[in-house]
């Protein structure tokens, strides 16, 4: 997809850190210690089945953390999944005799299918699209569940359903579970910071800013989605093998939603929070049974704690200490020193970096860009002016992929990109920065900049996640920033978290980069900062075409001016030359 | 509401620990304890209250006349919350206390189904009143049954039809849950066998908000009689009044819940004339009509069989561990499976060796808007 | 020909019920852009009132304007309690907690007032009338009477009332509308009140149909939900048409393909859309603006 380049990788320094096994030990080490006491202590029966259930239960709802926690979609339907799985396990072992193992792979295939082909269908939607569509996704499951008799014995259930020869004693198959529970809670608490795991956090951040960052934010859905269903699906194979009986009415709608609240009473986005709500929901009820007398009361007060939990822990109980932690440990913690950013934008094309030609952006009947040639020199600092709604920022969002163009092409450094959706175009070497500011709220600087330098085709920066935080981290210091990497977006100003988002596109090497009105809200002293750093960028041969209001910055840092009005190029040419062009004084002074 | 996120932060941590701080001790008492699993929450919270006060008052009569193995026995009540894993940890917490000698189950089967594993793995006696016939035919020797199972209903409404209506053409609806599909089954195999295979075998969704389509349907068939089962009372109230409006006037024998008070209620006029079988019938025997005063002086409401069977049950259980002289699990099921001839609430028990205590129905007729005894047919088989 | 005329009749019947509901569904989506999960416990809530005032003895217009009163109070408590807290957050909190709002509201009820359903008598002492071959339920009438009324009525409200058009200008864009001096607060407020309104009225409508229980108005919503997807979200008439169609397709389907899987035609039509036509039904594609 990118185009080939002159620019070498340069060698990474490698940062000699342990490797990420011997760093996690102390987890496998508390995990194996749970495992041994559930195989060896001695339960009763209530103890047991609390456990299971619980056990199995928080894989179900490690799912839901990585859809909805990491990637911030709804699913209303993972009952349903759990459904697929227990039901695959249950019918499985029972009528077709089939091993428990085989039918555990089983169930979680069909529950990994059944969320790609959901989420495939309905995530480029999103919202509450996905939402109706998983519930009615879910309903369809259960009244196949009772109505499918010739397959799933309809509402009488599955009874007798077996276990693996290895585990038939309750008690080492609850220390299986719990293996189980550790071994996946372990992956998804790592999940998040992998590539696909931060790809997930910027989708669900802002979608828009992932998409012009260089991920594909469809894609990265569906991955969330179908890994959200696998994991439901092996948690109900699980749940069947420990229960012995499946029924319709354990996959209903309501259990949906008891997982959903599981999730967001512990805290949405990790597995920690997720175990802590999951167990507390199980024990809730048990505890509070003398609530119960009166029906519905019980019941009633859950509801108002949803409510309650949603405005005032929006991160669930473990969200809520993990933030005051996050918050004492990254005033302490010292991020580490930074070489100088190496900024080597590839050349293929000729002279002319971005080429467009006949450009037109129709909206119904509206033309707000109307057959706009522009061409962008290799080197220096190109600018798109214009009056309020002349077109300039609907020419923008074209360039980088977020509007179809109507009509017309555009080139970028050899490569036509005018059919490309925004993330294949940051691959292509395009990168760029928002008029209001999208930066990933929940990640902190360092965070935000490493997902713009894993733009693909990036060969700026060398194998492994010690090199990506390390080009990272010479992106944000060469905007100034670099001793504040660890702080969250939250407690930066405006001015420097525009120079966060420079930053991130910086660090992904772009070929052309795109400012767009670089200098709104900032100021005198942040746009003096702002044009020094235009120049730093500019001086190491870095092409940028900028929008902007600001007469003052543009005439001073752009070489070549193109002024638009109306959807349609009135001026081309030298900055000063430009300036003087009657149309264009006219268009200031008369519109404005 | 100025509630900051700290006061609520602390409000969560006292309400997770005010349960430990609540729950009481309870002292050890020379009794005998009987373990009941009922919905105190959840879609059947009522009916289980109805249960409780059932089992209860039995418990009562029992100590009266001199308790179990000359101690006073006691209830022990866990909410099985109307679900399937609900009854699980409501049976597993009952069976981790080893002084309970027995238990009272569910009337859902479903629920009976869930718990089942748990029964065999325990091996003490389990009174029940799902009326899935399979329960007591799946090798599952700890439960006994105190209701009539569907296999009988089913039997009850075909010979009904057939044989004292006189009516060959049957158009046969339930609902697609456990109960319903069971009873239809039931229904279907019964007619089948007495030579009139129904014209219609109809099933439906539970909550559903309209039955046009299929009181079409009947109406289509032909069917010059209609043998129901119906799980929820709004959907039998929605069906009768369609069924009429749309003027089907064919007789109509049904589930027990079409002679339920609630059903009666909603449905109203649409109901009169037609039949139902009931296990439960105040006029049906001496023993119905003395447990019917016992209940209505003590409840205040009229009885039915959500109380009467646990009534049974407890009774049954009491009487055979007192003939068994032990609470001793295997002793104590040997004396239940030898009960005959047991007057209870809901009829005469006498058990067969799939721990089954009733084989007959009775059979009562809407008089508008009353509800009268008509006949009680028994099997022998 | 009969039979299929009867079918009509009822599916039409049923079809404005969701209608209805989702009239309200739109309103809310369209002022707030949520989704009110709790939008059919609002059907039901109403319906409980009705019964309460009747058996305070209250007579049947009274008990009508007391409910109806009761649905607006509860639609202020609501924009207060769940809505407007969060209005600053993104649509999945929201969504969440009107999923809770659902749940307290159903089993507050239900504490109440216990599980039995209850009967409501409808508006007519007559039952219906038999038209030719067709039995016409009067209460289906009259809920087939009032849709009519209520699209009408929201048409003139919309286009030609001064109130009308500030809401609508409020659900177009809000920062245009404050500049306006349109107080946007007050708007949703006043949103909030009139869906909550309509819900109850949907709700008491059809409570001689379809009894008087908890569970009534969940089952509602969840189609009335489907119905205004497949109209085309956001706009009115789409969701009286989608809800007819609904209803429609419904009862033919239960009579024609299978009863028991009833339920799931709503939710086969409604994914089959989103998949096949996404862009028929929403119209010009909405993109963030950047």
């Amino acid at each position: 997809m990118s185009a080939p380049s002159d620019n070498m990788p340069i060698p990474a320094p490698a940062i000699h850190s342990k490797p990420l096994l011997v760093r996690h030990l102390p987890y496998f080490i508390g995990a194996a210690i749970i495992v041994a006491l559930a195989a060896t202590m001695r339960f009763d029966g209530y103890v047991h089945n609390i456990l299971l259930q619980a056990t199995t239960f928080s894989i179900a709802v490690f799912g839901l953390s990585v859809v909805l926690g990491l990637c911030g979609q709804i699913n209303l339907a993972q009952a349903a999944f759990f459904g697929l799985g227990a039901y695959a396990v249950g019918i499985g072992t029972t009528d077709l005799h089939v091993s428990f193992w085989v039918c555990l792979v089983g169930g979680c295939l069909i529950s990994l299918l059944a969320g790609a082909f959901l989420g495939m269908s309905t995530l480029r939607l999103g919202g509450h699209y996905l939402a109706m569509v998983t519930i009615s996704f879910q309903q369809i499951v259960t009244l196949v569940m009772i109505n499918a008799i010739w397959l799933t014995r309809g509402p009488d259930g599955v009874p007798n359903i077996k276990r693996p020869e290895l585990f038939q004693s309750s008690q080492s198959y609850l220390a299986f579970c719990v293996a189980m529970l550790a071994i996946v809670g372990y992956l998804v608490w790592h999940l998040a910071d992998t590539k696909l795991g931060r790809a997930m956090r910027a989708v669900r951040d802002n979608e828009l800013a992932a998409g012009v960052n260089g991920i594909d934010v469809f894609r990265t859905k569906i991955y969330a989605f179908a890994l959200c269903a696998l994991l439901g699906g092996l948690a109900g194979g699980l749940f069947a093998g420990g229960f012995a009986y499946v029924s319709p009415d354990q996959f209903s709608f309501a259990e949906s939603i008891v997982f959903l609240t599981m999730s967001l009473l512990g805290g949405v986005a990790s597995p920690i929070g997720s175990t802590i709500g999951t167990g507390l929901l199980i024990l809730i009820p048990e505890w509070l049974r003398f609530l119960k007398s009166v029906p519905g009361l019980y019941l009633a007060i859950y509801g108002l704690f949803v409510i309650l939990i949603i405005r005032f822990m929006p991160d669930g109980i473990w969200g809520f200490v993990a933030d005051a932690f996050t918050r004492w440990r990254a005033k302490t913690k010292a991020p580490p020193a930074a070489a100088a950013l190496q900024l080597r934008p590839a050349t293929v094309g000729g002279d002319t970096v971005l080429e467009v030609t006949g450009l037109s952006k129709h909206f119904g009947g509206l033309k707000a860009v109307d057959g706009v040639d522009i061409a962008v020199k290799r080197g220096g600092v190109h600018a798109l002016i214009g009056p309020n709604g002349s077109g300039k920022t609907t020419t923008l969002n074209v360039l980088s992929g977020l509007y179809e163009a109507t009509a017309g092409r555009i080139v970028l450094d050899g490569t036509d990109i005018t059919h490309m959706p925004p993330h294949q175009r940051t691959a292509a070497g395009l990168g760029r920065t928002f008029q209001n500011i999208r930066l990933f709220r929940s990640m902190t600087a360092l965070e935000n900049v490493e997902i713009g330098a894993e733009r693909p085709g990036n060969t700026m920066v060398g194998k492994g996640d010690d090199a990506l935080t390390e080009r990272a981290m010479e992106a944000l210091t060469f905007v100034g920033l670099g001793n504040r990497a660890n702080e969250l977006i939250s407690s930066f100003s405006y001015g420097h978290q525009r120079l966060i988002e420079i930053a991130r596109a910086l660090a992904s090497n772009p070929t052309l980069l795109l400012l767009d009105e670089p200098a709104a809200g900032l100021n005198s002293t942040e746009k003096l900062e702002l044009h020094e750093l235009l120049k730093r960028i500019a001086a190491q041969g870095l092409t940028i075409l900028i929008i902007d209001h600001d007469m003052t910055l543009v005439s001073e840092a752009a070489q070549h001016i193109t002024v638009l009005n109306f959807g349609r190029r009135i001026a081309d040419g030298e900055s000063l030359a430009v300036l003087r062009h009657p149309d264009v004084v006219s268009a200031y002074l008369g519109s404005e | 509401m100025r509630l900051t996120r700290r006061d609520f932060a602390a409000g969560i941590a006292a309400g997770i620990a005010a349960p430990y701080l609540i729950k009481g001790a309870h002292a050890q008492g020379a009794t005998i304890k009987i373990g009941m699993c009922a919905p105190v929450t959840g879609p059947a919270a009522e009916s289980g209250g109805y249960a409780i006060k059932g089992a209860k008052l039995a418990l009562e009569a029992v100590n009266k006349a001199g308790g179990i193995l000359g101690k006073q026995g006691e209830l022990i009540v866990e909410d099985d919350q109307t679900t399937n894993p609900g009854i699980v940890l409501a049976f597993s917490k009952l069976a981790a206390q080893s002084d309970i000698v027995g238990f009272l189950g569910s009337i859902r089967s479903t629920q009976v189904h869930a718990m089942a594993p748990d029964v065999i793995k325990l091996g003490k006696p389990v009174m029940i009143g799902g009326t899935d016939p399979n329960l007591t035919h799946m090798g599952n020797q700890w439960l006994f049954r105190c209701r009539p199972n569907d296999s009988y209903s089913g039997r009850v409404i075909a010979e009904y039809g057939v044989n004292t209506l006189a009516k060959k053409k049957w158009a046969v609806l339930h609902s697609t849950d456990a109960f319903g599909t069971a009873g239809g089954k039931a229904l279907t195999e019964a007619l089948t066998k007495l030579g009139a295979p129904p014209v219609l075998d109809q099933g439906y969704a539970n909550q559903s908000q309209d039955f046009t389509p299929v009181v079409l349907a009947i109406k289509q068939s032909g069917a010059d009689i209609l043998g129901s089962y119906f799980t929820f009372e709004n959907d039998l109230g929605i069906f009768a009044r369609q069924l009429r409006q749309l003027g089907v006037n064919i007789p109509w024998v049904g589930s027990p819940s079409i002679v339920n008070i609630t059903a009666l209620k909603l449905a109203g006029p649409a109901l009169y004339n037609t039949y139902g079988v009931a296990d439960y019938a105040e006029d049906s025997s001496e023993g119905s009509k003395a447990f019917g005063k016992i209940y209505r002086d003590a409840v205040k409401v009229a009885p039915d069989n959500q109380s009467s069977w646990t009534f049974d049950a407890v009774n049954v259980l009491a009487q055979g561990i007192n003939k068994a002289g032990t609470t001793e699990p295997g002793k104590v099921r040997e004396a239940i499976l030898a009960i005959k001839k047991f007057p209870g609430a809901e009829g005469e028990y006498n058990f067969d060796q799939n721990g089954d205590g009733l084989h007959g129905y009775n059979i009562v007729k809407n008089d508008k808007g009353k509800i009268v005894f008509d006949k009680h047919i028994e099997f022998n088989d | 020909m009969d039979l299929a005329l009867q079918l009509l009749f009822t599916g039409i019947g049923i079809g404005a019920v969701y209608a209805l509901v989702a009239l309200g569904f739109v309103l809310i989506f369209r002022a707030t852009n949520v989704v009110n999960f709790a939008q059919g416990e609002f059907s039901m809530v109403a319906a409980y009132l009705m019964v309460v005032a009747i058996e305070a003895g209250l007579p049947y217009w009274a008990a009508f304007i007391v409910a109806l009163l009761g649905m607006a109070l509860l639609g202020v408590i609501f924009n207060l309690g769940v809505y407007y807290p969060l209005r600053h957050r993104t649509y999945l909190p929201v969504i969440i907690a009107t999923i809770g709002a659902s749940i307290l509201l159903a089993n507050s009820v239900l504490a109440i007032y216990g599980p039995q359903p209850q009967v409501l008598e409808g508006w007519f002492e007559t039952p219906g009338i038999q038209v030719g071959p067709v039995y016409l339920d009067s209460q289906y009438l009259l809920i087939i009477g009032v849709t009519i009324c209520l699209v009408i009525f929201n048409f003139w409200f919309f286009e030609k009332t001064l109130l009308g058009k500030k809401l609508q200008a409020t659900s177009q864009d809000k920062e245009m509308a404050s500049l306006l001096g349109i107080s946007v607060s007050t708007m949703i407020m006043i949103t909030f009140i009139y869906s909550a309104v309509l819900g109850g009225l949907a709700g008491i409508l059809v409570a001689p149909v379809l009894f008087v229980s908890i569970q009534m108005g969940s089952t509602i919503a969840l189609k009335a939900f489907a119905a205004t997807i497949i109209g085309g979200f956001g706009d009115v008439a789409g969701a009286i048409i989608g809800g007819l169609a609904l209803g429609v397709i419904e009862t033919f389907g239960a009579a024609y393909v299978s009863v028991p899987y009833k339920d799931g035609f709503a939710f086969l039509v409604l994914i089959a859309f989103l998949i096949f036509r996404p862009q028929g039904i929403f119209g010009e594609r909405v993109a963030e603006k950047a």
